[in-house]
């Protein structure tokens, strides 16, 4: 690594821009991509993370439920969706299936329930307005985050109504917030390329914007590692950063790494540990504005999560019970990881683990306490992708 | 200092190992005597112990089995490879036929061993206990007896069948039988103890003369018939192995495995699933002792700055870093260290296939997955056909090494290896990275012979480098606690300095993840420099010498299913910060190779940022970390593509860390 006296200097103005609390440009985000000084980038984002949140790293316990993959939808990176009902594979929950996901789980001390699902042809709006309520009587204190701005907008269209006058219905139903999917990349270069067929970058920011007027809070993604180039990257950033200021209702950036196994992009390498590293660190960076950036793990693995928590990282997506739509792509990372591994996950990279609910109250605070029979059972990354010609 | 009160076995072949203590007399810094002794028979030294009337004692095996919380004093022993003489079967029958055997005051261990032997064999006759000295006058028809101690000498010629127990254990498992060895109640034993004791055993051996004839004279006193002197002194210098090496671990923990199984012995707390484990006291580090003791202030920032510029760090000054470097500084000190070393911005790799030949292994490691102990299911030996056609599509990948490894299996002699290598030079173009230490040792255990002859032998035929498996934690400490049957440290290093003496080239490695502190990972790399300092130091006019480690790699123990009942407390951040201490401590050392099989390729990556040079092997087999739940391969393309990413050029390379053509 050769680095430049003056990319040491430019890196010397941007690290005073932080310091100083001066938003970053495109320029400043692209030239921090290619920066070759990975360590100083890490140290620079970490001096963020530790200025907002000290050494805490929070995690949340929740559970996914996907209701559907069938989904109108034709996006090359999904492994998930089926597009028509009865294709191999495909499924709609009914919603006794759906309440039986949640009794499965009533002793846990689940705290939220993460909803996604396809773009369905035919389910009413009432399936999923009935979704939220049969959740909600089952557990009253569950928080429901659901419906990505993608499946808000579908909604939208397909049943003649405003974004405000959808989300409001969910609301009374009992959504919570809503999390951050659908994103992709804002560019437009880029999303023709990637998922020509879902709502644009526009209509996903206003319903952002909708939701937030209206008193949710919600996450915010990119998915990187396709087809975009940095400077897409650092774009798609930065119309997050804007909204924000706008309106301040992100919670949480939620970089998403893309994973190349069992869609239309297989071919492509995937992103690798230092992009997934990088991303984070300029992603804390660039979100001047925006309290938290979340490590997925069940992407990028355990490992890579540990370390991401010195790269910016303040957040670990907590212990995911089921999770279909990234084992579909082959991450091969363990379906969930128990509380006590993930809180020592934590402790071992010198942070404390701090569990919250989603709205990032502190529900509890590690205190070094011995954690009993907790041991990573098989902690390896996800790198199915990559196979070698079998040899025998 | 604490004076403890040793009892020792009055038995021939216990005096080099206690005698020698009544006159040197030594005494501990306090001027204070460092043993007081009492002589007795092997059951007295037993119950002492367990009253606490002894601090110290000879103690038999079979009473060892009862109080495995004892501490065991390392290297020094009564064992026998083969023939022991005096544990022996007579009869007018062989030991087949006996429907009898009278056990002529016997101790626990010898009748212990008996029955292991008799259960493998599949016989039962009745065991009669029978005062001492009555046994054999009673011996008649199909009724035989058990005779032991300094009462079985000469047996021999008076009954047409004898059967010596220590011979015929190992005909059966190959291994070294141990029959007694000093245990002392836990944490009375000082490094001071343990010296005077391994001072006394080889002042005992070098004067075996003087205690074979005291003990003639003894013999003809009490009016008995005695041996010659030099029959006595061969029994001590030649019969009676005093060393308690890997070779007699391994013997010791078969023994005690078996007779627990068949009810011989029971070991308390050992359950079913269960290994045996044996406590040894550790060796002490002078150097750690005296960073402990060092006052010198220290500050991460000076520290770090010396060792990113090559300066020699010490031992203390590798502690704090261990201790107080951020993860972010420690890595920015390895990297500069590793592009001062490496400034070209090159990331090698080689194309290899790890070949394991064979997985059956007496060494019985917990951190293991992959062994099968001798004579269970599920072992094998690869055949020259499937080893013939991993070669060739080694070769036909581009492949340039084969790096061979495998278990501690018995049926394996030297020239099984020198044939193979032979072979294996007569029918491909590979080289051949070949044999850990552990596996060198465990050939020297097995032919009897000095481990250089062995390498000399094994280079001859066509081994080309060593790789630097089994060292795990070099500390015995933690070595005593997770292998306590493979080598020592003291073995491990060895058998690199031998080979750095001979020209060949070696790698080392580290494991850690065994609960291990700063300082037992600190004596580890320290022992490595220290070696490497060695080997550099044949260097003629600034050369390199041909013998030296090549590289060091190191990676976190991989829990999953092994019987290691650890909690997994490794992990990538720890990987990246003990990688980046070790590229600052090991300063003589060149490479620095990512451990990507255990971690995977994406922190093999940002692991190049912390320190390392070397992207390791395609690996195109491995067995031994995927069977404890790591599963990556990747393709040479691959490979690049991940160095690439982490903003360097790929290049192939040797075991030499030549460059070559792709």
């Amino acid at each position: 690594m050769t680095v430049s006296k003056a990319d040491r200097q430019r890196f010397s103005t941007i690290t005073s821009k932080v310091r100083d609390r001066v938003p970053l440009d495109l320029e400043d985000g692209v030239f921090l991509y290619h920066y070759p000084d990975l360590l100083a980038l890490g140290s620079l984002a970490n001096e963020v993370r530790e200025d907002r949140h000290g050494d805490k790293t929070f995690f949340n316990i929740n559970f996914h439920i996907n209701p559907t993959n069938v989904c109108v939808a034709n996006c090359r990176f999904c492994s998930f969706a089926r597009l028509e009902p009865g294709m191999p594979n495909a499924y709609t929950m009914s919603l006794e299936e759906i309440r039986g996901k949640l009794v499965e789980r009533k002793d846990q001390p689940v705290t939220e329930i993460h909803i996604v699902s396809g773009l369905h042809h035919d389910q009413p709006f009432e399936w999923y307005l009935d979704t939220l309520r049969v959740l909600k009587k089952e557990k009253p204190s569950i928080h429901l985050k659901a419906f990505t701005a993608v499946e808000i907008h579908y909604f939208s269209e397909k049943y003649g109504m405003t974004y405000a006058e959808v989300l409001k219905a969910l609301m009374e139903a009992g959504l919570g917030s809503m999390p951050g999917g659908g994103a992709e990349i804002f560019h437009p270069r880029a999303r023709k390329k990637l998922c020509d067929d879902k709502a644009t970058a526009e209509q996903w920011l206003e319903v952002h914007r909708t939701a937030h007027n209206l008193g949710l809070r919600t996450n915010c993604t990119m998915l990187y590692g396709t087809i975009e180039t940095i400077e897409e990257r650092v774009d798609h950033m930065l119309r997050l950063r804007a909204l924000q200021d706008e309106t301040g209702g992100f919670q949480t950036f939620i970089p998403l790494a893309f994973h190349p196994d069992g869609n239309a992009m297989a071919k492509l390498p995937g992103p690798t540990g230092v992009d997934d590293l990088r991303t984070y660190a300029v992603g804390r960076l660039m979100m001047n504005n925006i309290d938290h950036i979340k490590a997925y793990w069940v992407m990028i693995g355990i490992k890579t999560a540990q370390i991401a928590q010195s790269f910016g990282v303040d957040d670990i997506d907590g212990t995911v019970q089921e999770e279909k739509i990234y084992h579909m792509a082959g991450a091969d990372t363990p379906q969930a990881l128990t509380r006590n591994n993930l809180v020592r996950l934590i402790r071992e990279a010198g942070r404390t683990a701090v569990e919250r609910d989603t709205l990032y109250n502190v529900l509890w605070e590690d205190d070094g306490e011995k954690l009993p029979g907790t041991r990573v059972e098989h902690a390896s990354m996800p790198f199915s992708s990559h196979k070698l010609p079998v040899l025998q | 200092m604490t004076t403890l009160k040793l009892w020792a076995v009055q038995f021939l072949n216990a005096r080099p190992l206690y005698a020698p203590l009544e006159t040197m007399k030594p005494v501990g810094d306090d001027g204070e005597p460092l043993f007081e002794i009492h002589e007795a028979l092997p059951s007295a030294c037993a119950a002492a112990l367990e009253s606490g009337e002894a601090d110290l004692a000879l103690l038999p095996v079979g009473a060892y089995a009862q109080m495995p919380e004892l501490e065991v004093v390392p290297e020094l022993a009564i064992a026998a490879r083969g023939a022991v003489e005096t544990v022996v079967v007579i009869g007018h029958c062989p030991l087949e036929e006996a429907t009898e055997i009278l056990l002529d005051g016997a101790s626990r261990t010898s009748v212990a061993l008996l029955k292991v032997l008799l259960h493998a064999k599949g016989l039962s006759p009745a065991l009669t206990p029978t005062p001492h000295g009555e046994g054999a006058p009673a011996v008649t028809g199909t009724t035989c007896a058990l005779v032991i101690g300094d009462a079985a000498f000469g047996l021999g010629e008076q009954f047409p069948h004898v059967t010596d127990l220590s011979s015929a254990w190992f005909q059966l498992t190959g291994l070294p039988m141990v029959f007694a060895f000093w245990a002392a109640k836990p944490g009375v034993l000082t490094d001071a103890h343990v010296k005077a004791l391994q001072a006394a055993k080889v002042r005992g051996l070098k004067f075996a003369e003087q205690h074979a004839q005291t003990y003639r004279r003894s013999v003809l006193a009490e009016g008995r018939e005695a041996l010659s002197t030099n029959a006595y002194a061969n029994y001590l210098r030649k019969t009676i192995r005093f060393d308690f090496d890997s070779y007699e671990r391994e013997g010791l923990v078969e023994f005690l495995t078996r007779a627990h199984a068949c009810g011989a012995v029971t070991i308390p707390g050992l359950a079913e699933g269960d290994t045996v484990h044996v406590h040894f006291k550790g060796a002490r580090y002078e150097v750690a002792e005296q960073a402990r003791a060092s006052t010198q202030p220290l500050n991460v920032e000076t520290i770090l700055a010396k060792g990113a510029t090559g300066e020699r760090l010490s031992f203390a000054e590798g502690l704090y870093l261990y201790d107080n470097a951020d993860l972010f500084a420690l890595g920015e000190a390895a990297d500069a260290r590793r592009q001062a070393l490496h400034p070209e911005g090159v990331v090698t790799y080689i194309i290899d296939r790890n070949v394991n030949y064979t997985n059956v292994c007496t060494a019985r490691c917990q951190f293991c997955n992959f062994y099968r102990p001798p004579g269970k299911e599920g072992g094998y030996v690869l055949s020259r056909e499937v080893l013939a056609q991993k070669f060739r599509e080694t070769e036909a990948l581009g492949g340039v090494q084969i790096l061979l490894q495998g278990g501690l299996n018995p049926e394996l002699g030297i020239e099984w290896y020198e044939d193979f290598f032979r072979w294996t030079k007569a029918n491909f173009d590979l080289r051949m990275h070949a044999l850990s230490p552990t596996e060198i040792i465990h050939i020297a255990h097995l032919e009897d012979l000095p481990v250089r002859e062995v390498l000399t032998r094994l280079r001859t035929a066509g081994l080309d480098s060593l790789p630097g498996g089994g060292a795990e934690m070099l500390h015995d400490d933690i070595r005593n606690r997770i292998s306590p049957f493979k080598n020592s440290t003291d073995e491990w290093i060895e058998v690199m300095k031998v080979a750095h003496e001979l020209g060949i080239k070696t790698t080392c490695t580290m494991v850690f993840g065994f609960q291990e502190t700063a300082e037992h990972a600190l004596v580890h790399m320290d022992r490595l420099r220290e070696t490497q300092d060695l080997a550099l130091s044949r260097g003629v006019d600034g050369t390199l010498p041909q013998g030296r480690f090549t590289a060091f790699i190191v990676w976190p123990f991989q829990a999953a299913g092994t019987s290691l009942r650890l909690r997994d407390d490794t992990s990538a951040w720890r990987y990246l910060r003990m990688q980046a201490l070790a590229r600052l401590y090991l300063d003589n050392i060149p490479n620095i190779q990512v451990s990507w099989p255990t971690l995977g390729p994406e922190i093999g990556e940002v692991a190049l940022r912390f320190g390392a040079n070397d992207f390791g092997s395609v690996m195109i087999e491995e067995n031994v970390v995927s069977q404890a739940g790591a599963h990556f391969m990747l393709t040479a393309e691959q490979i690049e593509h991940h160095i690439r990413h982490a903003g360097f050029t790929p290049s192939r390379r040797n075991m030499q860390y030549d460059r070559l053509s792709a």
